[in-house]
């Protein structure tokens, strides 16, 4: 065992393997979310029931005292404009991206581990900072133990065949150093792929809704999915803690909180 | 955080930004710095906002538990050499630059208490994510040394226009909280609402700028004040008092406001007020007692009763809400009483009665609109013979400091003015 395996088995679950994580960063780019307006006050309460959640730095400092039996500490470790529709209040005009953490800062927040962005289908400026920054987190984090998750997000207007762009997004992360990633679902064939390129790298699945009768879901665990990868839109539904527990069941055995 | 915002125990720093002359062309309140400094520290300030050099050379005005916080200005602007200044007639600039000029620790060693760097949005994305990087990296610096840091959102370029500002300063605040920051330093975004809306959002001390000077004092009393109701833990005003012909005077103004709950009349026109009356923000009140507790107390025999109180709290139209019922001074028993047993006290301006006049007619208790005239506990026994069953209990603004605006926590009820008030016997 090493720093790196110990902070990522808070994460995955040590029976199966698998782990259900929140991803609370957006506000960082968007604002205060639906749902996460007193962030404090919607995500610590829903902690028992999760195995992971990323936070921005800034809401990181609200869950240093948080016990060990509560979800493993996610940060993000980088901002784009990437994220921002047409619609919203400050349109992107130029695709802009940068590092926000490097392995030492995280580890003084009490991370269990980075996540990072890769983003695919913008100008290629884009995706080689995200390729640097990758390759320099994850050598800084082996001296550190600090784990480097990536976030593969093919949203550019270039991405013609989105499939092809997850594989290739995954092939990246894992040529760059990276110790999981994390991807839209891809389809079984391409997921099947992904598996083999990543030879038991944790690969986690965002799900495109929060429907839990949707195949997709299922077919990604039987295929070995490290678990499930949610968004802010947990918190805009009436009782986030009960589709949770259904998601945990899903996943892991039921948890009495 | 304590050393600026809890000099007073309230929670609450009034500040002054004096670090124009890092950016902004050259006034008399650039040129006369030291002085007015020394007029807005005799003043009683909280805070003071200045430039590196600057803190160097004034850093003995800062001495002393009683002195000033410095926050130290740790980057640097053009943006007032982009508009119609005189600076931009002089050495014009064509883009909006923001770099940081100092790190956490060199701050440190000015004896900083705090730092305050811009976050600059809608001026161009380049422009947007060096911001956030170099927050990002400062929030570290600062964590690393110790030292809180106030980002200060701005809304500012060619992506901001009337309709979108107050959602992109909303936005600006979450993101600076998101990245770290200790405090905010923000522009008021116009109504109490939507202020209220932005500090609910970030859940950080939150101080209101002032923006350009306004040709009225009272101006920026009333922005202040409004930031203030709606959360603002304080303000950080720059040329509303340094350019102002007293700033100390100023500074005192917005003291009174903001640590002794005062209204914008109370601060602009002193202590000296020879009528008061009482007022209220229903939108403060939490519906505590406190202020019925304390009338019943200041007036009573030892003993206790809500019905005894000379006003009242009623529920409001809805959950949470509460309506406060006092005497308005409006005058009407006065007028209604037939044997003229009520009427104006020469002293305090409160009604008085006069009970050897009175004749329990009640027409007083009916006619009073906010029906806070009580009936008396018990009656009276005159001299000639003659006895009253009851008399009416009214208001008597506790001769002159009302113990409900003393003891309001929130400032729901307060006192103002009555200045164009002469008692006058009939």
């Amino acid at each position: 065992m090493n720093s790196k395996l110990y902070r990522m088995s808070d994460l995955l679950s040590p029976a199966d393997g698998r782990s259900l994580v929140v991803d609370t960063s957006k506000g960082l780019v968007l604002g205060a979310l639906s749902g996460l307006e007193h962030w404090e006050e919607a995500v610590c309460p829903l902690l028992p029931l999760l195995d992971g959640i990323v936070t921005s730095p800034g809401q990181a400092r609200k869950l240093m005292s948080r016990t060990r039996q509560e979800a493993a500490l996610l940060i993000r470790a980088d901002w784009t404009n990437a994220l921002r529709g047409e619609d919203f209040v400050l349109p992107p005009e130029t695709i802009q991206y940068i590092p926000l953490l490097n392995s030492s800062d995280a580890m003084d927040l009490g991370a269990n581990a980075l996540v990072m962005y890769f983003i695919l289908g913008h100008e290629e400026e884009i995706e080689t900072q995200c390729l640097q920054r990758m390759v320099n987190l994850a050598l800084e984090g082996l001296n550190l133990g600090m784990p480097l998750l990536v976030d593969v997000q093919p949203i550019g207007p270039r991405v013609v065949l989105l499939n092809k762009a997850i594989e290739l997004g995954v092939s990246y992360a894992i040529e760059g150093g990276a110790d999981g990633v994390i991807v839209p679902w891809p389809g079984a064939q391409s997921f099947k792929t992904i598996q083999a390129m990543g030879n038991g790298l944790p690969v986690w699945v965002r799900p495109g809704s929060l429907e839990l009768d949707t195949p997709d879901l299922a077919e990604a665990l039987q295929l070995g999915a490290a678990g499930f990868w949610l968004d802010e839109r947990i918190f805009a539904v009436n009782e986030p803690a009960v589709v949770l527990q259904a998601f945990r069941t899903l996943l892991h055995a039921p948890v009495v909180v | 955080m304590d050393r600026l915002f809890n000099r007073h125990g309230d929670g609450c720093a009034i500040c002054v930004a004096a670090d124009h002359g890092y950016m902004s062309d050259v006034t008399p309140n650039v040129v006369n710095l030291r002085s007015t400094i020394e007029a807005v520290i005799a003043g009683g300030v909280d805070g003071i906002l200045l430039a590196p050099g600057q803190a160097l050379r004034l850093a003995p005005l800062f001495k002393g538990r009683d002195g000033p916080a410095l926050i130290v200005r740790a980057d640097w602007m053009n943006m007032p050499r982009l508009g119609t200044s005189n600076v931009s007639n002089a050495v014009p600039q064509r883009l909006l630059i923001n770099e940081k000029v100092i790190t956490a620790e060199q701050a440190l060693s000015l004896g900083a208490t705090a730092i305050t760097i811009y976050l600059f949005l809608g001026y161009s994305d380049k422009v947007e994510v060096i911001g956030v990087d170099k927050c990002t990296r400062f929030v570290n610096e600062c964590r690393r040394a110790g030292l809180p840091c106030i980002i200060e959102p701005l809304a500012y370029g060619g992506q901001v226009t009337g309709a979108n500002i107050v959602e992109i300063l909303t936005l600006g605040a979450r993101m600076a909280v998101e990245i770290g920051a200790d405090a905010l330093k923000i522009p008021y975004t116009g109504d109490v609402d939507s202020f209220r809306n932005l500090i609910d959002v970030s859940g950080v001390p939150t101080l209101v700028l002032g923006g350009a000077r306004s040709d009225q004092e009272r101006d920026a009393l009333e922005l202040f004040a409004e930031a203030h109701e709606a959360g603002a833990s304080g303000c950080l005003m720059g040329r509303n008092v340094t350019k102002s012909p007293d700033p100390k005077a100023m500074i005192e103004q917005f003291c009174h406001i903001g640590h002794h709950g005062w209204t914008v009349d109370e601060a602009l026109h002193g202590e000296t007020w020879n009528f008061v009356r009482l007022k209220a923000r229903p939108s403060l009140c939490t519906g505590c007692d406190l202020c019925v507790g304390a009338c019943v107390a200041s007036h009573g025999d030892g003993d206790y009763g809500i019905h005894k109180a000379r006003l009242q709290i009623k529920p409001g139209n809805q959950p949470g809400q509460h309506n406060i019922m006092f005497c308005t001074t409006c005058k009407k028993c006065i007028d209604v009483c037939p044997t003229k047993a009520l009427r104006w006290h020469l002293e305090y301006g409160a009604v008085e009665l006069l009970p050897e006049r009175c004749d329990s007619c009640g027409k007083c208790v009916d006619i009073c609109p906010t029906k806070v005239i009580i009936h008396s506990q018990t009656g009276l026994t005159f001299e000639d013979g003659h006895s009253l069953d009851w008399y009416p209990v009214i208001c008597d603004l506790c001769g002159g400091t009302p113990e409900c605006a003393r003891i309001c926590p929130t400032g729901a009820i307060f006192i103002a003015q009555r200045p164009d008030f002469t008692p006058v016997l009939d």
